[in-house]
């Protein structure tokens, strides 16, 4: 997993540090807890790491932020941006190719096809990408939405419709990143005093506290002493504040010793792209549906132009994601409008078809069949016309990109406290959630806003940004409270459509019906959602 | 002057002699009930409710009385051929009055009809048709929407039926009662299309649950295959008609049931696979044996032969013992 540093000078116990190091992380990945004992290994050869596995000199840096992913690059550029920080000598370490693929991205002339990582931002995290960093978004392939439609799985009846003009944008995720990574480029253009340092293909091999020895040698002990980034092309920073949006395995956050606390819920999202038969013609909303097995969204894009996240148990994961496309297709059409019935009757023939393509043919005729029977059955079940289901059903897939089916375990987690001394989380090394919502990347663009309004207040006030008790602290308090209540809900949202118990599942249906007669309530939900306090 | 004012009070006082009869607190309650009930249950009310659920039609395409109120409102159109939308109110009426009827006269199919409709509440409903679309045979079932009627079952007589088989059994059992394939009562009283095509389903597959487990059609047969509807299918009628209806049977009839023939029902129902997901007319043609071992049903004591027995069992003590 991780690279070996390159041995220059070899120190015995330095290549059993890196592979304890890289198993841990992995042994990590199945716990819930992360494993403190790592930072005995560090302290024990402290003594041996500094400066001796390299020639090369430790670079200093004022903020080192490792992950470029969508988090770490606006950080980065509301960094460079603000006149109160743009001093600082910033670093930003990512393992992926940044300088080829994003430019590659940004400049794509037409959106020929949409990627499948797309999450839904708020009109206030809009605002602060547009506004506040300016940032060079593809407007092309970003598409606002406005309302949620919310269905149960085992009733037709039972359904809320959330309706606000623009209540959401769907951007892809290298939509963001791109632009963000041009706007650093073009602030290095005009700025070249302190341009930022984009240090990419670069992967963080190891981070260590420096060594005690070195820290007293004036007689005072360091109680802060700043920390060391080892990457594997061999260089060294040393940082006056380290920053991780480096995701969910965050080697950042193994440094600080920060627990987190959570689990993975037994199931697996499958994402895809989907083409529509027509574009949504009346209203441009995204669609959810909680089926028993896990939800299914539906959520718009340009044009005609659709994502789809889908979650549900790991061996229907695995099974949607091998069937050929316009089965898989057919398949999201009938999720959203059958019963649950059929579903389990398809699940059932699909898991035994093995290679019979007859099988499929007979679904894809059944899946037909039964979608016009019951349109039918519900036009005249509501005494309305043909335009019912256009109205209350998603607008019907005409064929999945190809390769563009993946998946991806779901999982809710949060670390104990976002901040450690030197060191701070952003993102997804702090919160990890269940996209139902699609709050994880609003969060962690939340948690950006909030930490460059900290710094900024500690850095007019001249004091050391990297102090937990001077300036980080005030970063965890702000977004704490405010996570925490988003994950929480959103598990609980999960758990409560998540089990077929008559007595909870009439109870939710007949809640969603009072959610969507109550204005007053639904309107404190779609604050809640589209980011309003 | 003194006289003429003492006449004036005289002749007000005669005017009005006592305490007025309509008080203020009786105005007002009265002016208070008006308004509240005008507004409730006036013509302005019923028009803003008749608008709102869309029944109102543009009085000036009709006759021009617009204060003419529809008093004979159903709750739906008929959704399906003889449907006839009830209120709920009216369904729960018809439950009471056809489960005390039925109690009584069970003979009475009238009874048994409107107790079932009115018993068949959507949520079994619902459940038997996932558990009809989970399967390969109920979906067809539900798609090509199969009808049995005297006609169709008639038509199979003719038919070469090899002995032992499902056919067969069927048309033996219904010369051993002295009975015909009768065409069972239309469903009339369920809202939703599909569900009342289960529930004619249900009743019309009756008759083959008393063939392929040769129960006769007297009042403990009846009872027995209730229960094992009761337990296969979960029918709410035939719960209620198996708890209750052996109260009425003599001592001798409740012994058998209670010690042979409910227990077989209860675990036959329970363990078999559902029974309304089998296709009766294509498996006509099957070994009957093997149709019974695939659903999970074996057959109980013969019913009329253990009458027959214990009748001339208990003659034969009385005869002795009771001179």
């Amino acid at each position: 997993m991780f690279r070996r540093v390159p041995p220059l000078k070899r120190i015995n116990k330095a290549s059993s540090n890196i592979s304890t190091l890289g198993s841990s992380i992995v042994n990590a990945i199945n716990h819930s807890k992360s494993t403190t004992p790592l930072l005995s290994n560090y302290y024990s050869t402290i003594a041996a790491n500094e400066n001796n596995s390299s020639t090369l000199p430790v670079k200093s840096t004022d903020i080192l932020i490792v992950g470029g992913g969508p988090a770490g690059l606006t950080l980065a550029a509301a960094i460079k941006l603000s006149p109160n920080l743009k001093h600082f000598k910033t670093t930003l370490v990512d393992a992926g190719n940044l300088s080829e693929n994003l430019p590659k991205f940004h400049n794509l002339s037409s959106s020929a096809y949409m990627t499948n990582r797309v999450v839904s931002i708020t009109p206030q995290n809009m605002d602060f990408l547009t506004g506040d960093l300016n940032l060079p978004l593809q407007f092309n392939r970003i598409q606002p939405f406005d309302g949620i439609y919310v269905s149960d799985g085992l009733n037709d009846t039972s359904r809320m419709a959330m309706d606000r003009e623009s209540m959401g944008n769907m951007v892809e995720l290298l939509n963001i990143q791109s632009s963000a990574y041009m706007k650093l480029l073009e602030l290095n253009a005009n700025n070249n005093t302190n341009p930022i340092e984009i240090a990419d293909n670069c992967k963080v091999v190891d981070i260590v506290k420096p060594s005690t020895t070195n820290a007293t040698a004036n007689g005072v002990e360091n109680t802060n002493p700043w920390p060391y980034v080892k990457l594997d092309n061999g260089e060294t920073y040393k940082t006056r504040l380290l920053i991780g949006c480096d995701g969910f395995q965050s080697p950042v956050r193994k440094y600080a010793g920060i627990e987190t606390r959570g689990w993975f819920y037994n199931e697996w999202g499958v994402v895809a792209t989907m083409k529509l038969e027509y574009p949504p013609f009346n209203h441009i909303r995204g669609w959810q549906r909680f089926l028993p097995t896990g939800p299914i969204a539906h959520l718009p894009l340009p044009g005609d132009w659709a994502t789809l996240v889908w979650s549900t148990t790991p061996e229907l994961s695995k099974l949607l994601v091998s069937l050929p496309s316009n089965v898989f297709s057919k398949l999201v059409n009938a999720a959203f409008i059958l019963e649950d019935g059929d579903m389990q009757y398809y699940y059932r023939k699909l898991s035994d078809a093995a290679v019979d393509k007859r099988i499929f043919d007979e679904i894809i005729e059944d899946i037909d069949y039964r979608i016009e029977v019951k349109s039918q059955q519900l036009i005249n079940k509501n005494n309305s016309d043909m335009y019912y289901v256009d109205e209350n059903y998603p607008p019907p897939i005409k064929d999945t990109l190809e390769k563009s089916r993946a998946r991806f375990p779901m999982k809710m987690f949060h670390a104990d406290t976002y901040v450690a001394p030197r060191v701070c989380l952003v993102g997804d090394a702090a919160h990890a959630t269940h996209p139902l919502a699609g709050q994880g990347l609003n969060m962690g663009l939340g948690d950006s806003k909030s930490l460059v309004s900290v710094l900024e207040k500690a850095s007019s006030r001249g004091l050391d940004i990297g102090s937990v008790d001077l300036c980080l602290n005030d970063y965890w308090k702000d977004r704490y409270g405010t996570n925490m209540m988003l994950l929480g809900v959103v598990d609980k949202l999960h758990k409560l459509y998540g089990t077929r118990n008559e007595v909870v599942v009439g109870l939710r249906q007949w809640g969603l019906n009072v959610v969507n007669n109550l204005g007053d309530v639904k309107e404190f939900m779609m604050n809640v959602v589209s980011g309003r306090k | 002057m003194l006289a003429k004012k003492s006449v004036l009070k005289v002749a007000a006082l005669a005017k009005n002699p006592q305490p007025p009869l309509i008080s203020r607190t009786f105005i007002t309650q009265a002016v208070i009930t008006g308004l509240a009930s005008h507004f409730i249950f006036g013509k302005d009310a019923q028009l803003a409710d008749n608008i709102e659920n869309g029944k109102y039609s543009n009085p000036s395409t009709k006759s021009n009385d617009t204060t003419s109120i529809d008093l004979f409102k159903r709750p739906m159109e008929p959704q399906y051929d003889g449907h006839v939308p009830l209120y709920l109110h009216e369904k729960f009426l018809m439950y009471l009055v056809s489960s005390a009827k039925s109690y009584y006269h069970p003979e009475d199919g009238i009874n048994i009809v409107q107790l079932g409709e009115s018993t068949a509440i959507p949520c079994c409903l619902e459940n038997l048709k996932q558990i009809m679309l989970k399967d390969d045979v109920g979906r067809r079932i539900l798609r090509e929407r199969p009808n049995i009627s005297s006609e169709t079952l008639e038509a199979f007589r003719g038919s070469n039926l090899p002995p032992n088989s499902v056919g067969m059994t069927y048309f033996k059992w219904l010369d051993k009662e002295g009975v015909g394939p009768d065409t069972r009562a239309p469903v009339q009283y369920i809202d939703d299309p599909d569900h009342a095509y289960i529930f004619k389903r249900y009743r019309q597959c009756h008759d083959f649950y008393h063939a392929i487990n040769d129960l006769p059609i007297n009042i403990e047969g009846e009872i027995t295959v209730k229960c094992l509807e009761a337990c296969n299918i979960g029918i709410p009628m035939a719960i209620m008609g198996s708890i209750f209806a052996p109260f009425r049977l003599k001592k001798a009839q409740k012994e058998r049931l209670y010690d042979i023939y409910l227990p077989w029902a209860v675990k036959q129902g329970l363990n078999s696979k559902p029974l309304i997901n089998v296709y009766w007319e294509e498996i006509m043609h099957k070994d009957v044996n093997e149709v019974r071992e695939s659903l999970g049903i074996s057959k109980p004591p013969d019913l009329r032969a253990l009458r027959k027995e214990q009748r001339r069992l208990r003659k034969e003590l009385k005869i002795r013992y009771e001179r």
